[in-house]
């Protein structure tokens, strides 16, 4: 008798070509909510195939064969994030990101984590703007057991008082070790509460306590059948696996999962444009001072945030970088500075972190960060920063991909946010074409001090 | 595989990503920092890392940048990691750029003098994380006197007694001409590895020196709590430690099975009573750590103030629970198919496979310890768990390290069980 593994192997070989594969899934299947289409295939980097399926109740799911190691990632990234909440009811989708481990009307309380503990897997979840992931890592063998838990509680969970009173006692301690006792963590809260007036990214993805603390187990209930669906969901099922046995196994599982009505795809309130600087004092017990600034950006999906891409890197990009150089070498005025855009899928904001050493004033701080980007606006970058800048950017993003959950991620972020996972790759290619007049134009546009919201940080703040 | 040249190479091969990791390693760290000189084995290492002879810092950075290359200095206590990784098409520039910083560093005045200020800087700046400074205090403590107990960032005091000279006499007598190790790992055959590191690296005759004498640790007797007074605080960062494990002890896979049961996991005591059951900490949970001498064991949560102290008792009777009562079978093989199966996750990377082999060459981590993980988790009995917890967690013998507002904390922790001193010392100290 065939040993089963070369069996599997065999029928994997046969059935490689994704088309003979669903063909051979849909035999028989008269669910409509079950049957499979293939989609399309593209090359991931240069020696792996990222795979796109849809599933009749509308999941989609995105596979990635890579047998490097004896490991599997399994992401399930929803279309819900902050930006799908209301005022008074901030929070909600983070407090998800909780409630979703616990019981199910087929586990009890605590069953999820015992499994997936049992099996050797890193479970664990995040939450943003305008998404909520929730992955496993987990030894190869668990796939079965990580497809059978996930469908579950993706259409199951249960959701009475105590736990949703136990889950919003932790996240009202959360939000004080990440919020209130953080110095950074207040200051991103002010920055966006300060830069939107009108858009759901003016509040916190954590939420405000006042509505994590009144939070009812209808409003949980409510927000479950509204987001938690199929038909608003990416699978991703990176690593060593058989494609096979996996879709055949997503489809005896979700296959049976009906698609929520309505899914909320309804644009936010545009924000009005911003005509002059906004600032915010915060006092906070700290040594030194510290500032944060937002300029306002084009969504992710825009082609200019290319171009603002290798401006960061040219500005901030390790220690080589205009800014770290300036700042924290020649003029010893600070002791590190960051920059980075938020990858939203509307407007939002290019963040500059700048922490100051003792004694040095903000008032000086900015006058080098406003010369500095005049400087970019006006001469643009050298043919060598560019190639530089494009040279590091592709370090870390293959560095982000160098373990099968870097890979979902990845895959996860861009399907979510660029509507298409496989264009990671694409956008590098993106960044090569970047032109030293691109750069030089988008500093130009966006770097005004009319489009930025500053928040000063000091022990003494007025 | 490793191959026996007169330098020791290890090379972990794997062609999924077009990036490649190098690593030379020293057996030396900040226990070879003189007392009073806390801080000396850092300096140099960074010191080292502005660059090589004849090239300025500046365009030694634009140089790695060029290449796609990220460069890094890590000194622990017993090492020091030199470590890049770069895109695959640059390697071999960056392995030229990389032996020439490490053996012909340039170690200017100017670059020194900056980089003490920038040192400074840094300690000042780790005011700012309540968490780390609950970190430093726990070892401070538990470690007082101890090498164990010092930090390789050194205090300001100690950076303010460190002169150029210290430095370059540190790098001539530790790093120059000491025999180092050499890890390669990303996509790159074991052939090519092994040329380039002939090619650029100086050869070593001498041994690598494998001990580093240092006293066995001593746990102060009693509990004594440490208050970090800070103000404006809503919550706390709470650290409960004692002694942990040697590398060596005969116990440490027992222990190591018995802490993940009580504090290692999420469906472990210790987070489901602080967090599950009661929603007092975003998290909890145990650590052990092992070294030549006994390190710390420790556990961790972060209530808030209205009832940290209350979590601290709480965490105390589990603890003492867990100590009396020892572990029963099912938590005990949970424990270890947890670690079992979880332990693909320790190799599933080039970079990671590399940092277990150096860990043996370097720290001295017996070799079974990695090659025969599963078997010695499997083979731990119920006793032995037990027996191992018993002999080397004392719950009488404790630190208890609360980062806070003190004036919203210290009656309560007054009150706790077997307190035999509370301290107050202000954040800034």
């Amino acid at each position: 008798m065939l040993d089963p593994r070369k069996r599997d192997a065999q029928a994997d070989a046969f059935m490689s070509s994704p088309n003979v594969l669903i063909e051979r899934l849909n035999r028989g299947v008269t669910r409509r909510n079950a049957r499979w289409s293939f989609v399309g295939a593209q090359p991931f980097g240069a020696a792996l195939e990222v795979r796109r399926f849809h599933l009749g109740n509308g999941l989609t799911v995105l596979t990635l064969v890579d047998r490097s190691a004896p490991t599997v990632s399994y992401h399930t990234w929803f279309r819900v994030g902050s930006r799908h909440e209301r005022p008074g009811k901030t929070g909600l989708a983070h407090l998800f990101e909780h409630l979703m481990f616990n019981e199910t009307k087929n586990r009890s309380h605590g069953e999820f984590d015992r499994l997936m503990e049992r099996a050797g897997a890193e479970a664990n979840a995040a939450t943003w703007t305008d998404w909520t992931y929730f992955y496993e890592n987990a030894p190869k063998n668990a796939l079965p057991l990580l497809i059978e838990l996930e469908a579950d509680r993706m259409s199951n969970l249960v959701l009475r008082e105590p736990q949703v009173r136990s889950e919003k006692e932790v996240v009202a301690n959360e939000r004080k070790l990440r919020v209130e006792d953080d110095i950074e963590g207040r200051a991103l809260e002010r920055l966006y509460a300060t830069a939107f007036r009108r858009h759901p990214y003016r509040w916190p993805t954590i939420g405000w306590m006042k509505d994590i603390r009144g939070f009812t187990v209808d409003d949980c209930r409510q927000f479950y059948r509204t987001h938690y669906a199929p038909n608003n969901a990416t699978v991703i099922v990176a690593g060593d696996f058989s494609e096979r046995q996996a879709l055949s196994l997503v489809q005896e599982r979700y296959g049976r999962l009906s698609a929520a009505r309505q899914v909320d795809t309804a644009p936010r309130p545009k924000e009005p444009g911003q005509r002059s600087e906004r600032v915010f004092r915060i006092a906070a017990p700290t040594p030194t001072d510290k500032l944060l600034i937002g300029y306002r950006v084009p969504p992710f999906t825009d082609p200019h945030t290319l171009a603002l891409g290798v401006a960061n890197e040219l500005l901030f990009g390790g220690r080589s970088s205009r800014l770290y150089q300036l700042f924290c070498l020649d003029e010893e005025i600070a002791l590190s500075v960051r920059g980075a855009i938020s990858p939203f899928v509307d407007p939002g904001l290019f963040e500059i972190w700048i922490s100051l050493r003792e004694g040095k004033r903000m008032d000086d701080a900015v006058a080098l960060l406003d010369r500095e980007v005049a400087r970019l606006a006006e001469d643009g970058p050298t043919d060598i920063e560019l190639d530089k800048a494009i040279n590091q950017i592709e370090l870390s993003f293959l560095y982000s991909m160098e373990t099968v959950g870097g890979k979902a991620e990845q895959l996860g972020f861009y399907e979510t946010v660029v509507n298409d996972g496989r264009t990671g790759f694409e956008r590098l290619e993106g960044y090569r074409r970047v032109t030293a007049g691109q750069v030089k134009r988008a500093a130009a546009e966006y770097f005004r001090p009319s489009r930025r919201t500053r928040i000063e940080i000091s022990e003494n703040a007025a | 595989m490793t191959r026996a040249t007169k330098t020791k190479v290890l090379i972990e091969s794997s062609d999924v990503l077009p990036l490649v990791d190098i690593e030379i390693a020293f057996r030396v760290g900040s226990l070879q920092d003189p007392i009073g000189k806390e801080g000396l084995a850092q300096l140099t290492s960074h010191l080292m890392r502005r660059g090589p002879h004849g090239v300025s810092a500046e365009s030694f950075e634009e140089r790695l940048a060029n290449l796609g290359a990220r460069l890094s200095v890590d000194t622990a206590m017993r090492s020091t990691r030199v470590r890049a990784t770069t895109l695959r098409r640059n390697l071999e520039s960056l392995i030229e750029l990389v032996a020439d910083l490490v053996w012909r560093p340039a170690m200017r005045a100017r670059d020194f003098a900056k980089l003490k200020r920038h040192a400074q800087a840094a300690l000042l700046a780790r005011l700012d994380d309540d968490q780390t400074l609950g970190a430093i205090q726990l070892r401070e403590r538990l470690f007082a006197g101890h090498p164990y107990g010092r930090s390789s960032s050194g205090s300001a005091d100690s950076l303010r007694r460190i002169g150029l000279q210290d430095v370059k006499r540190f790098y001539a007598r530790y790093l120059e001409k000491e025999p180092f190790i050499v890890g390669v790992s990303g996509d790159i055959s074991d052939s090519e590895a092994q040329s380039l590191v002939r090619a650029h690296f100086p050869r070593r005759t001498r041994k690598m020196n494998g001990k580093h004498d240092v006293p066995a640790t001593r746990i102060p007797r009693g509990r004594h709590v440490v208050i970090v007074d800070k103000p404006e605080r809503t919550q706390t960062q709470l650290y409960i430690g004692t002694l942990g494990a040697r590398t060596h002890d005969r116990t440490l896979f027992p222990l190591i099975v018995s802490n993940t049961a009580f504090g290692g996991t999420f469906t472990g005591p210790l987070m489901q009573e602080v967090r599950a059951v009661r929603g007092w900490s975003y998290g909890a949970y145990s650590r052990l750590m092992h070294s030549d001498q006994r390190d710390a064991w420790y556990m961790w949560s972060a209530p808030s103030v209205e009832y940290s102290a209350d979590c601290a008792e709480l965490q105390l009777d589990l603890l003492d629970h867990w100590v009396d009562e020892g572990l029963a079978k099912p938590t005990l093989k949970f424990a270890q198919q947890y670690l079992t199966n979880s332990h693909c996750f320790d190799r599933d990377t080039p970079s990671k496979r590399l940092e277990s082999r150096l860990d043996i060459e370097l720290l001295g981590v017996p070799r079974r310890y990695v090659e025969h993980h599963d078997e010695l988790i499997a083979q731990v009995t119920c006793k032995q768990a037990s027996d191992a917890t018993r002999a080397r967690i004392s719950p009488r013998d404790l630190v208890i390290v609360v980062v806070a507002t003190a004036k919203n904390v210290q009656s309560a922790f007054e009150k706790l069980p077997g307190v035999k001193s509370v301290e107050v010392v202000p954040y800034r100290a």
